[in-house]
């Protein structure tokens, strides 16, 4: 399912002037400086972005392994990690407190890792991915916003933490 | 798909997305209106996971069917979720959410359109 998220992430930002979620921590620090949870207010768009990613890579990976898994078991296997790891990132997101903090810290930067790896391979073994998973080519069917998200939610997750 | 069945589906989401819209700019949170288009936008949905399962079983020729469940049933989770993520926190980022929500269902439409009709 490519569409939805490019779609997505342009649309989020249009309708606040305050714009690109990256920028949002920083506008953000100076009148909420202290306590602000990972699931308020722009972390909101953050928990919905994981939220629409953890749909779409579950969707993909049952699709993908109910239809054909003999033909790309590693890639099909891949959809499914990335699938539950977005799934614990958005709950993790949305409960906000110390303890889903660090799990979310653990999940995105598992993220991370998947996606550059992924992405990597991708590119040097193609012949290794017969069908895509969300994270290869670093996400370019997905508008490279799997390649985005993590970094977000590491910056955003570093910037409520640290407020506190 | 049905196409009048679409077109209505279509008409309530562009409908709930600018109100949605309006909601956000004025910065006001999730009433009482905005809950009853997001009702009506979701009965139509069910009714089109529904009819679009009843036509899928009954093709008689070749489309990408596990796709298309896939789509025709994941697509009535995403406005209740935005809405919830509304209540939950009342701030003009969830509206955006909620308006974002709205813009998804749309394209989830357009690409079950895509795979049902053939050679599109």
């Amino acid at each position: 399912m490519p569409e939805p998220t490019p779609g997505s992430s342009s649309d989020l930002p249009a309708d606040r002037p305050a714009g690109r979620q990256n920028e949002s921590p920083a506008s953000n620090s100076g009148e909420a400086a202290g306590r602000q949870l990972t699931g308020k207010g722009p972390g909101i768009v953050l928990v919905a972005l994981y939220a629409l990613f953890a749909l779409a890579a579950t969707g993909r990976a049952t699709v993908q392994i109910i239809a054909d898994f003999q033909k790309a078991p590693v890639s099909y296997l891949l959809s499914a990690l990335a699938a539950v790891i977005y799934l614990v990132a958005t709950v993790a997101l949305a409960r906000g407190d110390r303890t889903s903090a660090r799990v979310a810290r653990v999940a995105i930067s598992i993220e991370l890792a998947g996606v550059l790896v992924v992405g990597l391979v991708s590119y040097l073994k193609p012949a290794d991915f017969p069908d895509k998973t969300v994270w290869s080519h670093f996400g370019s069917g997905y508008g490279y916003v799997p390649l985005v998200l993590p970094v977000l939610g590491l910056l955003w997750l570093r910037r409520t933490q640290a407020a506190r | 798909m049905l196409s009048w069945l679409s077109a209505v589906v279509i008409v309530v989401c562009v409908l709930f997305g600018l109100l949605a819209a309006v909601y956000a700019v004025r910065d006001r949170i999730l009433d009482d209106r905005l809950l009853l288009v997001l009702g009506v936008l979701e009965v139509l949905l069910l009714v089109q996971a529904v009819v679009g399962v009843v036509l899928g079983a009954r093709a008689n020729r070749d489309f990408e069917a596990p796709v298309f469940y896939a789509y025709l049933l994941t697509v009535p989770f995403i406005a209740p979720f935005a809405g919830f993520l509304a209540i939950k926190d009342k701030s003009r980022w969830a509206m955006g959410v909620v308006v974002g929500s709205a813009f998804v269902v749309g394209i989830f439409i357009g690409r079950l359109n895509q795979i049902w009709t053939p050679h599109a």
